[in-house]
C-alpha cells in the first residue's frame, strides 16, 4: 500500500468534505428535490381551505349532483383542486343578486361563483366570475366536473337508466408496460423517463462540477506555491493520482447522499403520504444494477476530464488563462446533449448506439440509454472498454504534462509549448 | 574521509537549446554547511530540483547517504524550495501533520513534536488557525517548522532568505546553527554573496550550468588572495607605486590596496614599504566572495564570461 498516495488522497478528501460549502450542496438538491414534489400541494392546500365557491342553480338539479360529485370524485384527482361549494338560492332580482356576489368576491369572502341557468345550459355556457380566473388546474376540474353532472342529466332526460350512463361514459387510460431484457418494468412511462432525465443531469452536473474541482485544485497549489514541496516527497503522478482519487471519492459520497435521499424520496408510500399524491401515480425505481453502471460512468467520465483538466490547471497560472482550454473540454461535455432527444425517442436507433459508443460521449449517453432501455450487453462491454481505453491514455498524456506544468511560474505557454512538455523524458 | 552525504556525478540537464546544467559535480562532506553560489539563472535550482528527484537529468547521478539516491532516502532530507507556499485553508496543525507524513512519519510521533516546535517558534497558540489568518512572518515560521519537523539528517535550502523579514532571518540562522551544531548537513544555494560568506564552510560557485570553484571557503581565499595586500600608513601612498616591487597602488585616506609584482615575497615588499612609509598595518588582503567569483569565472571561461558574469551579480 502506499501510504504517501493515501495520505495525498486524505487531504483531497478531507479538506473538501469538511467545509460548509460541501454540506449545504449536498443537502440542498434533495431539499429541493423534495420541496418541489411536496410545496405545490402544501401551499395549495394548507395556506386556504381551498376554493370558495358560490353556486346560484336556478334549475334545482344540478347543483346538488355537483356537490354529490365533488364529495365521491374529488379525492382521486388530489387535492389540487379543493373546492368549497356553497349553494345558494336564487333571488328574484337576478342582476342584484350577481352584483351582491361580485361584491363578496372583492371583500374576499368567496373566491369565485358559479351561476347555473337553464339559458347558460342551452347554450353550453355557464357564468363564472372570480377573483382569478388564471387558476387553470382548478378551473379544469371544475369544468370537467360540471361538464359529467350536466352530460349525465341530458342522457337520463333523453331516456337513458342512470346505472347504464356510468358504465356508456366512462373513458380508458392505458397501462404503462416498459418491455426490457431485464424484465418488464410496469408502469415506469413518465417517471421512467424523469428518472432517465435526472440521471443523465447530474451525471453532467457532477462531472463538469468535480472536474472544475480539480482544475481548480491544481490551479491553488500552484498559486499557494505549495506544490513542489508536493512533489519533492511524492511524485508528481502520485499527486495527481492522489487528487483524482480524493476528489472521485468527494463526487462519489455527494453522489451518494444524492441517490440515497432519491431512493429515500421514491420509496412507495411516502410521497403519496406526504404530497397526497393519487396512489396511482407510478414512481420510478432505482435498481442496484441502474446505480452500479451510474457509478461506473461517472467514474469513467469523471477520470476522463478530470484527468484533462489537471493537465489544463498545471499548464496555466489562474483560472482566466485555463478558462479558454477548460471551455474546450466542455464542448465535449455539453454535445452529448444535442442527441439527447433523439436517443430518449429511439434507444436502439443507429445514431443512439454511434454516438454512446464514442469514448468521448459514451459516459453520458450510455448512461442515458441504460436508464431508459437496457442495450445489448456487446454495446455495453465495447463502450466500457473503450472509455477505459482512452481514460488510460488521458491519465498518461496528461500526467506527463502535468508533471512539467505544475513547476512552470510566469507567463502562459503556448499549445507547442505545452506539447513538447509532453515528449520530455 | 567520512561518506559524502551528498555528492552530484555529473549532472546535465537541458531545457530544448538550452543548456541549464552542464555537468556539475560535487561533494558535501558530512556537517558542513555548504553553500551553492551563483548568479540568478547559474542553474542552482535546476541542480537542486534533479537532486531532490523534482526533475530527472539529462544524464549523471546524485547519491545520497553513500548510496545511489532511492526515493525512499529523500524522506531524511528536508527541502525548503524556492517557490514555496502552504495549502491556505488548512489548519496550522493540519498542515504540518501533512508534510510529517508525507516525509513518512506517523501521525502519533508527528504530534508531539509539532506542538515542541511550535511552541520554540512561538507559535504554540495558533495551532488551531488556519493559515490564511496568519500573517506573513507567522506563515514564514510554519513553512520553515514544516521543513524541520521531520528531523532530517541534510537541510537543502533554495535561496532561504529570499522573501524572509528580518526577525525570520535571525530565526532560520539559529536554526541553521543548531541544526550543524547537531551534526548535521546544510545545503543552500543564494545569489547574495555576502550571506554566504557568513554562514558556509564550503562553496561551490556556479556559473552558467558549471562548478567553476569548489572547496573549503577559508583554504579557497587563502588561494585566492594571491599577491594582493592592504596597508594602512601615514606618508604619501600614492608615491608607492614608484617602488620595482609594486604593480598596482589603489591609493585611499591613509590605506592603500596594493598589487605586488609576481614573484615578490611578503616580507620582501613590506622591507620597501617601510623605508618609505610610516606603516600601521600590513596583511594579505583576502579577496571577498565576489572577487573570488569574478576570478574563478575568468579562469575557467575567459575574459568576456568574466564580465558578464560579475554584471549579473546584483548590487
Amino acid at each position: 500500500m502506499n501510504v504517501k498516495l493515501l495520505t495525498i488522497t486524505r487531504r483531497e478528501y478531507l479538506s473538501r468534505v469538511k467545509t460548509k460549502a460541501f454540506w449545504i450542496g449536498t443537502v440542498a438538491l434533495p431539499l429541493l428535490m423534495a420541496a418541489w414534489m411536496v410545496l405545490p400541494t402544501l401551499i395549495m392546500s394548507r395556506a386556504r381551505g381551498g376554493l370558495v365557491l358560490v353556486v346560484v342553480d336556478e334549475t334545482g338539479t344540478v347543483a346538488p349532483a355537483l356537490a354529490r360529485e365533488l364529495e365521491e370524485g374529488l379525492p382521486r384527482q388530489g387535492r389540487q383542486a379543493n373546492l368549497d361549494l356553497e349553494v345558494v338560492a336564487p333571488a328574484a332580482d337576478v342582476a342584484a343578486q350577481q352584483e351582491e356576489l361580485d361584491r363578496r368576491i372583492l371583500a374576499d369572502q368567496i373566491d369565485a361563483w358559479l351561476w347555473v341557468s337553464q339559458q347558460g345550459l342551452d347554450e353550453n355556457r355557464l357564468e363564472y366570475h372570480g377573483q382569478t380566473v388564471t387558476n387553470l388546474l382548478t378551473l379544469e376540474v371544475l369544468e370537467r366536473l360540471v361538464s359529467r353532472v350536466v352530460r349525465q342529466q341530458r342522457l337520463v332526460a333523453a331516456g337513458y337508466d342512470p346505472q347504464q350512463i356510468e358504465q356508456l361514459v366512462t373513458g380508458v387510460s392505458l397501462h404503462k408496460v416498459q418491455v426490457s431484457e431485464a424484465g418488464a418494468r410496469a408502469d415506469q412511462g413518465l417517471g421512467g423517463l424523469a428518472l432517465a432525465i435526472g440521471l443523465f443531469t447530474i451525471l453532467y452536473m457532477a462531472i463538469m462540477i468535480y472536474g472544475n474541482m480539480v482544475m481548480h485544485g491544481v490551479l491553488e497549489e500552484k498559486a499557494n506555491r505549495v506544490v513542489e514541496l508536493v512533489v519533492s516527497t511524492v511524485q508528481p503522478w502520485e499527486l495527481m493520482a492522489g487528487k483524482l482519487l480524493g476528489i472521485g471519492a468527494v463526487a462519489l459520497t455527494q453522489i451518494g447522499i444524492w441517490l440515497g435521499s432519491a431512493a429515500v424520496l421514491t420509496a412507495p408510500g411516502l410521497m403519496t403520504a406526504l404530497a397526497a399524491m393519487p396512489e396511482d401515480v407510478p414512481l420510478p425505481t432505482l435498481s442496484p444494477v441502474l446505480v452500479l453502471h451510474f457509478l461506473a460512468h461517472f467514474l469513467l467520465g469523471f477520470t476522463l476530464y478530470a484527468s484533462f483538466y489537471a493537465l489544463i490547471g498545471a499548464a496555466f497560472n489562474n483560472p482566466q488563462e485555463a478558462q479558454q482550454l477548460a471551455g474546450f473540454g466542455v464542448i465535449f461535455l455539453v454535445a452529448p446533449w444535442m442527441v439527447f432527444m433523439p436517443v430518449l425517442n429511439d434507444p436502439d436507433g443507429t445514431l443512439a448506439v454511434v454516438s454512446s459508443l464514442i469514448p468521448l460521449f459514451t459516459p453520458l449517453l450510455m448512461m442515458l440509454r441504460i436508464a431508459v432501455k437496457m442495450p445489448p450487453a456487446w454495446q455495453l462491454a465495447l463502450g466500457y472498454g473503450l472509455t477505459l481505453a482512452l481514460d488510460l491514455f488521458m491519465i498518461w498524456v496528461c500526467a506527463r504534462v502535468y508533471r512539467v506544468g505544475i513547476l512552470m511560474y510566469g507567463k502562459r505557454p503556448t499549445l507547442r509549448e505545452i506539447w513538447r512538455w509532453m515528449r520530455y523524458a | 574521509m567520512p561518506t559524502p552525504t551528498l555528492e552530484l556525478r555529473a549532472l546535465r540537464k537541458a531545457f530544448g537549446k538550452f543548456q541549464a546544467v552542464d555537468g556539475v559535480s560535487l561533494t558535501v562532506p558530512p556537517g558542513t554547511v555548504f553553500g551553492l553560489l551563483g548568479p540568478n539563472g547559474a542553474g542552482k535550482t535546476t541542480t537542486i530540483r534533479m537532486l531532490m528527484d523534482i526533475i530527472g537529468p539529462d544524464s549523471g547521478e546524485v547519491w545520497l547517504f553513500g548510496n545511489r539516491r532511492r526515493r525512499k532516502d529523500l524522506d531524511r532530507v528536508g527541502y525548503l524550495p524556492e517557490e514555496r507556499g502552504l495549502y491556505r485553508k488548512m489548519t496550522v496543525s493540519e498542515q504540518l501533520l501533512f508534510l510529517g507524513q508525507l516525509h513518512g512519519r506517523g501521525r502519533r510521533e508527528l504530534e508531539p513534536r509539532i506542538e515542541e516546535w511550535l511552541g520554540k517558534v512561538g507559535l504554540g497558540d495558533r495551532a488551531r488557525a488556519k493559515v490564511e489568518e496568519l500573517s506573513k512572518g507567522m506563515q514564514q515560521k510554519v513553512q520553515l517548522v514544516g521543513t524541520l519537523l521531520h528531523d532530517p539528517e541534510l537541510l537543502i535550502l533554495d535561496e532561504p532568505f529570499s522573501g524572509l523579514d528580518p526577525i525570520n532571518q535571525g530565526l532560520f540562522k539559529d536554526l541553521l546553527a543548531a541544526h550543524k551544531e547537531a551534526g548535521r548537513t546544510v545545503l543552500f544555494s543564494t545569489h547574495v554573496m555576502e550571506q554566504a560568506e557568513k554562514l558556509c564552510d564550503h562553496i561551490a560557485l556556479i556559473a552558467r550550468g558549471r562548478v567553476v570553484l569548489e572547496g573549503q571557503l577559508a583554504e579557497l581565499k587563502r588561494r585566492m588572495s594571491g599577491n594582493s595586500y592592504r596597508l594602512v600608513a601615514r606618508g604619501d601612498l600614492a608615491a608607492l607605486a614608484e617602488l620595482p616591487e609594486v604593480e598596482e597602488v589603489l591609493a585611499g585616506d591613509g590605506a592603500a590596496r596594493l598589487l605586488a609584482r609576481p614573484g615578490v615575497e611578503a616580507s620582501q615588499l613590506l622591507r620597501q614599504l617601510v623605508s618609505r612609509v610610516a606603516v600601521e598595518e600590513f596583511r594579505s588582503a583576502e579577496p571577498d566572495l565576489e572577487e573570488i567569483f569574478v576570478k574563478a569565472v575568468h579562469e575557467a571561461m575567459g575574459e568576456d564570461a568574466a564580465r558578464a558574469a560579475a554584471e549579473e551579480i546584483p548590487a
